[in-house]
């Protein structure tokens, strides 16, 4: 069974209609690259995904659970969504983070919050029972973390005095200090300068290893066949073609699809 | 009339102005705070309410608001407020529609990024004002709260008008009583004394928040 299931999504912003019922389902530690020009409605399927948009209309699953279903007002209210949105983590193309915390700060904030509230609440957090244990493991994870982005040297400054190569890695690191089941990227490398982008794209590649589920919204192709499972390309608010990265991109059908790749590798010809 | 009785008169009356200033802070600041809410509010009617009494009060001198305050309930409803209790009162409205604007910017100039990396990380709104925005707010407002705060301590000899005996109506009682004139340009030390303090104060506070940027 698929981990990730998308169903007709639908969500228009008054009378635009950005996205027009898109369906897609995602296996546990596949990658999967969404292409497509600018407006296609990318970063709005993104933040439905995450509960930042709430879609007019369709289902998103995670394993069996029903998070949200447009025809259900239960799945609608606050609380529900912000436990939901643990499903997911989600890395935007301008970073966000929290400039007054350290990197290692930045980790353990929402993580240290969360052990607060599930053990008030009489439940556990990653296994244990007392904060001062949950804690000590937030922080023996963020360690980890900070290791598998190659920032650990950088563990106690602060973002601005970061490149934006290394404020994206504290980012992806942030999203997982939460073991989020997909992992979500907008244009992870957009806001950064061309020599910048591979290291971040190599974090990403190395997440993949660890069997790490993901969606990646990328202008980087040659990244998104080498790296993932499935493409979507996207254009108008549809999925106008979808399949392997040889299929969609190596061998594209819909004239659309050929369009919009030819005029990239122009670029990197 | 000696130096010594002078300074001590003065600083009777420079009591009265410490205290306005005091209860002025100490009442704008929340009241400010839920101004600023109701003129960010998502209730279309009250946010334009809140901005039009606020662009009221900015729009009109403080003097004319402390006449307002002290002459208009003995006028139409036969109240009589205590000096100081009106100045107070006119203070308090004045300061907070001018503390709510600069709290709004201050607010408004969080980008929705920050709230936007809270949500996905599964912070709840309130965890997201205290722990993440709160902060970068402070940062941005200590400066235009340093100047608010400056022009305060002086505004406060303005309550003379309605006859507070703070210190430059005291000092005019005894320019008109002895025939000297001096007092009156003393008064301007005390100023610069408290002044001096909180130039260094705020200077402090920023210094403080430097440590990061953005
Ligand atoms: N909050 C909003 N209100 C109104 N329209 C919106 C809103 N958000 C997005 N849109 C519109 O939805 C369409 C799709 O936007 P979206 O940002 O999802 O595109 P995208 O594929 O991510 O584009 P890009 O490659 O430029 O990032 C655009 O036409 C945009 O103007
Ligand atoms: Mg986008």
């Amino acid at each position: 069974m698929a981990l990730l299931e998308v169903k007709n999504i639908k969500k228009h912003f008054g009378k635009t209609e950005v996205l027009k019922d898109i369906s897609f389902s995602l296996d546990k530690g596949e990658v999967l690259a969404i292409i497509g020009s600018s407006g296609s409605g990318k970063t709005t399927l993104l933040r439905c995904i995450n509960f930042l948009e709430t879609p007019q209309a369709g289902v998103i699953a995670v394993g069996d659970e029903v998070l949200f279903d447009g025809s259900d007002p239960a799945k609608k209210k606050d609380k529900e969504i912000r436990k939901n949105r643990l499903h997911f983590g989600m890395v935007f193309q301008q970073f966000n983070l929290f400039p007054q915390y350290t990197v290692y700060e930045n980790l353990i904030l929402a993580p240290k919050l969360l052990a607060k509230e599930k053990l008030k609440a009489g439940e556990t957090y990653m296994g244990e029972s007392s904060y001062r244990a949950a804690v000590d493991k937030i922080k023996e994870e963020a360690e980890q973390l900070l290791e598998k982005v190659g920032l650990t040297e950088k563990r106690d400054e602060y973002p601005c005095n970061l490149s934006g190569g290394q404020q994206q890695r504290v980012a992806i690191a942030r999203a997982l200090a939460l073991n989020p089941d997909v992992l979500c990227f907008d244009e992870p490398t957009s806001a950064l300068d061309p020599e910048l982008t591979g290291e971040v794209l190599n974090v990403i590649k190395g997440l993949k290893s660890s069997d790490s589920t993901m969606i990646v919204v990328t202008h980087e192709i040659s990244f998104a066949r080498d790296v993932a499972d499935k493409v979507i390309f996207m254009a108008d608010g549809v999925i106008e073609e979808e399949g392997t990265p040889q299929q969609v991109i190596e061998n594209p059908q819909s004239p659309r699809t050929q369009a919009f790749l030819s005029r990239f590798n122009r670029f990197s010809d | 009339m000696d130096f010594l009785t002078v300074t001590n008169e003065l600083l009777k009356g420079f009591g009265q102005n410490c205290l306005l200033f005091a209860l002025t802070l100490l009442m704008a600041i929340p009241l400010g705070l839920v101004i600023s809410m109701g003129s960010m509010s998502r209730i279309a009617p009250l946010k334009v309410f809140t901005r039009t009494v606020v662009w009221i009060i900015r729009g009109t001198p403080l003097m004319l608001q402390l006449m307002v305050v002290f002459y208009l309930p003995a006028l139409f409803f036969e109240v009589n407020l205590e000096r100081f209790h009106a100045a107070v009162i006119a203070f308090v409205i004045n300061y907070a529609a001018y503390f709510s604007e600069i709290f709004r910017g201050g607010i408004e100039a969080i980008p929705k990024g920050q709230y936007e990396a809270g949500y996905v990380l599964g912070m709840k709104k309130s965890q997201i004002f205290f722990k993440v925005v709160l902060l970068q707010v402070v940062k941005r407002i200590t400066a235009p709260m340093g100047n608010e705060i400056i022009t305060l301590i002086k505004d406060t000899s303005l309550a003379r008008i309605i006859y507070v005996a703070e210190m430059l109506l005291t000092a005019e009682n005894i320019v008109a009583q002895k025939v000297i004139v001096w007092p009156l340009f003393y008064t301007g030390v005390y100023f610069l004394v408290f002044c001096g303090a909180l130039t260094l104060l705020f200077r402090f506070i920023e210094k403080k928040l430097d440590y990061y940027k953005g």
